[in-house]
């Protein structure tokens, strides 16, 4: 066993404000070795982003250590001076947080402010020098073009190459010990897993050790040797991951690993009542949606960004319909398109076989109480200043009901529906958490009985406990009242629970439309297999993100290069998928796929496989528009 | 380098609309209120006669559109009009008479204007007498500003529960209660001609432009601290100063190199949008009090005295000066924030 | 800084069902400024309401044996006429305290008009965009490149200048900024999702404005305001010393200096102290409103 380089011992921290003083942590000690990977996992307000910054020595008032030592290298940080320290930071710890959009300065560009580190550091050495070793590692961490990179600035970069950018930072020094905090949690799950897998290559190259803080014991797996549990600030498990897995030895581990959502261990959603194949409740036909935006370059010249391009899907009566995607794919532009804040540029929306865009300002009215869409951030999506049962009557006011007792009823009603206790009536939103706060956009939503809802992002804020509660009142009310709803998300796990026809969207298009099983078990489109391939999850993978993920982030939406648009991140790219952008096939196997490999057997998808690998390895220059940086 | 000139230009356009919307408007203004300036011009005693002729071949009679088409015209020729009062060699302008405190009478003025029609002073000429006078009244009272208003503003910002947040609070709170001409007649009083240790009235060198400075100063330093402050402070709470120092940044290199260069943003903005009038508006009342003759005391007379082409005419200087300030202040802004290019 | 946004939750929780708005007021009243600022108007406010009627000192009436009489403490002062009396023998604090009487009439109507101009043309103007956005910017724009003093002098130079004329000159020039600042708040507020929320549910435009955006604007722009009340204060004394306010017998701050300044070699206290008395009030205002804009500084941005 090799001496540890770091050892927290009995650390405990208060939060100390007038009139109330808080425990953090309690009584917290740990040893990290050389080379060490070490998970910690917490829910949020377990104490794990204050226990991250410890180890650094950085805790500030009203956070305050009442016992306790953290020793680096047998030195105790807490006891140092801050000069001392500062410089400790940055030479012999590194730290990357969980906000990658706010670590650094936006108005001096990226490479200029890590040379800045690394000479604030390390006084000795020379501009030259520094800006080489930079630019070695930017090269490292697989950014694109680092010497073009390097003079950015941070608002150019996408979060997941600002994490790059961070990691860089972190490691020029080759520091003794890294620290990630929730760093793949403001990221896509695609960029996410990119992002895990260059850390784990990271490690095989560098001699760092690394502590992984996450919320995500399946993210915490991927990465870590062993696994710090911290609930309510204690430790109550260390063990490996496996371990933790199989055998977890503590109550508390044992609850937050059954509330993990599966994926492929579970069984598709049913519809609780039988969907009517008939009847269209929504119909979206070849919709468009292009924003122009001031080209800053050009005289009052503009870029188009399409966000929306020639979308088309039907939602049958009482279906559980999901729409998929990660950022930047066009899904909040449908959702505005759906619920008519917004008019298409091209295309028809045909509500109950109504075009929409025909209907006069009274008849949309009417339409607005049969169809509802809750917002996706339960905090922003109700105004601030009214109290919940007037937030609740405010859509019956606007569609002019206005007998106070009927209106108190009807809300109460309502509010009891969705499991709000009616003493809430009178409060405001002010302090109330974000699972009653997204029952009272329900609630809102359910006052005009609506028969179609749009969820957009609705349960993403919610933790699990809230969210399956949610899903059960839906599922409730839908065996109630014949609802029909849309899922409009990010969350995979989630999709597979709630839904029972899925549409997966990418860059404005719907890359795959098909039933719920279908999608998951046996996909058409390469994309759905490396967005299924790189969610995090305690079960055994069913897709490898080595064979289905590769590196590159979506292309911006600004000037869509011609042909298939997944071709630059595709793992089965072919010289056909430049010329062309596939339409969405029929698939023998069921449900719709756009790429041209929609029906090709398992032979043909080996062989384009390799043809593909051959091809990219052939190209000397790596596909610029991969690269493109986000709008 | 496109982007600078595409910037400028359309800039300039906004700018140029500007202009004409307040010279449109100043000019409105002045014909539609009450008061003849013809009969300011020639007094009470002279026939109805007269005053018509006079109004006529001054262009007070035609209509308003006409006579602003007839005003622009000659202004795009460089040409700002005369002075309906002020003679070529006297009157309120700085001429060597007037620096020497003496003022001549407005009433002996317009006599002699009634009776031959000697050249009256181009608008050009009187603006361009006195503007050397303001802008160096105006450059002083900045850097007083600045020299107080810095220091205070910055700690002030940088430690917002400490005595320096304090201090820059209670100043600012007392400086933006004094009234600038009540202020400068204490001023007066005091340091002039009870202690002789500073001149004040009028202009005789440079020494009379210290105590108007320091009014003027007393009425910028609080808006500069209150601004200065808040911005700095709310640099301070970016994430970025908590990013340098988790990633080892010295607290010193924070402050200096990252949370000023943020906070100067919000100043910028500031400085154009609202030191452009307030400078202006103050350096107006301060050279009025102290019989200082620039730029402002020649509007204010001229403005007691209904004399359209000199109001007209600072009006537009005035605009173009604050339209061209912006301009600058954006592109200094751009400069040192990227973002604000998209 | 993410320990600190952990640990936000805590006194939010503890203030349960309190808005922004009262929660920026309890922040400001808890500010010494604001109690000292406070204490001082209130009792100024009194003063200038009850003084003048309760006594039987005359603010017009002259009477050449008073003439130049000092403040109390100085030699030849009396406890009667406490700041002293003028060159017509009148009592200095009862027209400086009707002085101020006017000025905060004049200051505060002025201020509530702009505001409710500016602030409505800036949501208006915030919200809809496109041309009337345009067209608002561009004039305010416009207006606020001409200086305050030179568009007060040139009206009130003309007309009979009264509490009417005062008052529209003073919203005149101040409703830009309030347009401006409204403006900008709007378009960030428009696009929050309640508002995207309410046009689902299908709430019309106005309804939005009145019922969802105005309600959370206006406050914090209300808070500020109150700093503006001092600035008018200000500026209507200025226009009386310049010969354009409310006219003499009427006293005001601005007529009660002028007229003064030409004694205040030997009688400096005329001019003196009524300006004494007008930056006490000036500081009461001040206090308050610093005190409430740092309170809504605190609570918006954590400053």
């Amino acid at each position: 066993m090799t001496e540890p380089i770091l050892q927290v011992r009995n650390i405990c921290v208060d939060l100390v404000r007038p009139g109330q003083t808080r425990p953090v942590l309690r009584d917290i000690s740990f040893d990290l070795v050389e080379r060490q990977a070490l998970g910690i996992i917490g829910e949020s307000g377990s104490g794990k982003t204050v226990l991250s910054r410890i180890v650094i020595g950085a805790v500030n008032p009203p956070l305050k250590v009442t016992k306790g030592e953290v020793l680096y290298r047998g030195r105790d940080l807490l006891a140092m001076d801050r000069t001392e320290i500062q410089r400790l930071r940055g030479r012999e710890f590194g730290y990357i947080g969980n906000n990658p959009g706010s670590a650094l300065d936006p108005t001096v560009p990226v490479g200029q402010q890590i040379v800045e580190k690394l000479r604030s550091v390390e006084p000795g050495i020379s501009r030259d020098e520094a800006v080489r070793r930079i630019l070695a590692l930017m090269g490292a961490v697989r950014l694109p073009r680092p010497e073009a990179r390097f003079h950015e600035f941070p608002f150019q970069y996408s979060g997941g190459m600002m994490q790059r950018a961070l990691i860089v930072d972190a490691l020029v020094t080759n520091p003794a010990f890294l620290i990630a905090d929730n760093v793949t949690q403001p990221l896509d799950v695609t960029i996410a897993a990119q992002i895990i897998r260059l850390m784990h290559e990271l490690r095989k190259d560098f001699r760092t050790a690394v502590i992984f803080v996450s919320s995500s014991l399946a993210v915490v797996r991927e990465i870590a040797d062993d696994i710090i549990v911290l609930n309510e600030g204690e430790i109550v498990e260390r063990s490996t991951p496996e371990r933790i897995i199989s055998a977890p030895g503590h109550d508390y581990s044992k609850r937050l690993i059954e509330r993990i959502p599966r994926i492929w261990t579970t069984e598709a959603k049913q519809a609780p009542r039988p969907v009517d194949t008939q009847k269209a409740m929504l119909r979206v036909d070849d919709v468009y949606k292009t924003y122009r935006v001031a080209d800053p370059n050009k005289f009052f010249g503009h870029n188009k960004v399409e966000a929306v391009r020639g979308v088309s899907f039907e939602v049958m009566a009482g279906e559980n319909f999901g729409i998929v995607g990660e950022s930047g794919c066009g899904k909040s532009t449908l959702s505005r398109l759906l619920s008519w804040v917004e008019e298409p540029d091209r295309g028809t929306i045909y509500f109950e076989d109504a075009d929409i865009a025909k209907m006069n300002r009274r008849k949309l009215l009417g339409l607005r109480c049969r169809f509802q869409l809750l917002l996706q951030d339960p905090y922003n999506a109700m105004p601030p200043h009214m109290p919940v049962g007037r937030t609740i009557a405010e859509p019956l006011y606007i569609h002019g009901t206005h007998n106070r007792k009927e209106v108190r009823e009807r809300v109460l009603a309502v509010m009891n529906e969705v499991g709000l206790p009616s003493s809430l009536y009178e409060n405001l939103l002010v302090g109330l958490s974000a699972g009653q706060r997204q029952r009272i956009n329900l609630a809102r939503a359910l006052v005009l009985e609506p028969h179609l809802l749009i969820l957009d992002e609705t349960l993403s804020a919610l933790d699990q406990v809230e969210q399956s509660r949610l899903l059960e009142i839906f599922e409730r009310l839908q065996a109630q009242h014949g609802f029909t709803y849309i899922f409009i998300s990010h969350d995979l796990a989630m999709v597979r629970r709630a839904c029972t026809r899925i549409a997966v969207m990418y860059l404005g298009k719907i890359v795959e439309l098909a039933d719920n099983q279908t999608v998951f078990f046996n996909p058409g489109h390469p994309y759905t297999k490396a967005l299924l391939s790189a969610v995090p999850t305690i079960e055994p993978r069913r897709y490898d993100a080595k064979e289905c993920l590769l590196e590159g982030e979506p292309p911006s939406p600004i000037n869509i290069p011609s042909g298939c648009s997944f071709k630059p991140r595709c793992p089965l790219a072919v010289e056909r998928c430049w010329a062309e952008e596939p339409a969405l096939l029929d698939r023998k196997a069921g449900g719709h796929s756009a790429c041209i490999w929609a029906n090709a057997s398992e032979a043909e998808l080996r062989d384009a496989a390799v043809a593909a690998r051959l091809r990219r390895e052939s190209a000397a220059d790596p596909t610029p528009d991969a690269v493109a940086l986000r709008a | 380098m496109a982007f600078v000139l595409t910037f400028l230009l359309r800039r300039l356009a906004q700018g140029v609309i500007v202009v004409f919307l307040v010279s449109f408007l100043i000019f409105t203004l002045l014909r539609l209120i009450p008061g003849d300036p013809v009969r300011m011009m020639l007094g009470t005693n002279v026939s109805e006669v007269t005053l018509e002729r006079k109004a006529k071949e001054l262009g007070l009679r035609d209509p308003i559109p006409v006579q602003y088409a007839n005003y622009l015209y000659n202004f795009i020729q460089g040409d700002l009009g005369q002075s309906y009062l002020l003679g070529e060699s006297g009157g309120a302008a700085p001429t060597a008479q007037n620096k020497q405190g003496g003022q001549i009478s407005a009433e002996a003025e317009i006599a002699r204007d009634a009776e031959s029609k000697t050249t009256r002073a181009s608008v050009f000429k009187l603006i361009g007498d006195g503007l050397p006078y303001t802008l160096q009244l105006a450059g002083l009272g900045l850097l007083f500003t600045f020299m107080v208003a810095l220091p205070l503003g910055i700690s002030g910002g940088l430690k917002p529960e400490k005595w320096q947040a304090r201090l820059a609070f209670f100043t600012g709170s007392l400086l933006i209660s004094l009234p600038n001409f009540w202020l400068a007649l204490v001023l007066i009083l005091l340091i002039s001609s009870n202690a002789n240790l500073l001149p004040s009235i009028g202009y005789k060198g440079f020494a009379y432009t210290l105590l108007p400075a320091i009014v003027l100063a007393v009425e910028l330093v609080p808006v500069i601290i209150r601004g200065l402050s808040v911005s700095i402070a709310s640099s301070t709470q970016q994430g970025f100063v908590d990013g340098g120092i988790v990633r080892g940044l010295p607290w010193s290199r924070i402050v200096w190199r990252h949370v000023i260069r943020n906070a100067s943003i919000p100043m910028l903005n500031m400085f154009g949008v609202q030191i452009g009038g307030l400078l202006l508006g103050g350096v107006f009342v301060t050279e009025y009090i102290f019989d200082y003759p620039g730029v402002g005391k020649l509007t204010i007379q001229a403005v007691l005295q209904r004399d359209f082409p000199i109001i007209q005419g600072v009006a537009i200087l005035a605009a173009g000066v604050l339209v061209l300030v912006n301009i600058l202040v954006d592109l200094v802004a751009t400069y040192i924030d990227r973002r604000l290019k998209y | 800084m993410a320990a600190e946004t952990a640990s936000a939750d805590i006194p939010a929780r503890a203030m349960r069902g309190e808005t922004m708005t009262r929660r920026m007021f309890r922040q400001a009243r808890s500010m010494r400024g604001f109690q000292i600022g406070l204490g001082i108007f209130l009792v100024l406010l009194l003063a200038a309401v009850v003084l003048p009627e309760a006594t039987s000192l005359s603010v017009t009436k002259i009477s050449v044996k008073e003439r130049f009489l000092p403040p109390f403490f100085l030699e030849g002062g009396s406890l009667a006429h406490l700041a002293g009396t003028d060159q017509l023998g009148r009592d200095l604090l009862m027209r400086s305290l009707i002085g101020l009487r006017n000025a905060l009439g004049i200051s505060a109507a002025s201020v509530i008009l702009m505001f409710v101009l500016g602030a409505g043309l800036g949501i208006i103007s915030g919200y809809w965009g496109r041309w009337v956005d345009t067209i608002l910017m561009r004039f305010t724009d416009a207006q606020l490149s001409v200086p305050l003093i030179v568009l007060a002098i040139t009206i009130l130079g003309v007309t009979r200048p009264n509490f009417g004329t005062i008052i529209a000159v003073l919203v005149l020039s101040g409703w830009p900024i309030y347009a401006r600042v409204a403006r900008s708040v709007t378009l960030a507020e428009r696009q929050r999702e309640y508002v995207r929320g309410a046009k689902i549910l299908g709430a019309s435009d106005i309804r939005v404005m009145l019922v969802m955006i105005a309600p959370n604007v206006l406050p914090p722009i209300a808070f500020v305001a109150v700093l503006d009340v001092a600035r008018m204060m200000i500026f209507e004394a200025l226009f009386g010393f310049i010969g354009i306010g409310v006219q003499p017998p009427t006293p005001t701050f601005g007529n009660i200096i002028a007229d003064g300044t030409k004694y205040i070699v030997n009688y400096w206290w005329i001019p003196t102290m009524p300006g004494l008395l007008l930056i006490v009030a000036l500081l009461s205002i001040n206090m308050m409103g610093s005190a409430l804009e740092r309170a809504r500084n605190k609570i918006f941005a954590g400053i």
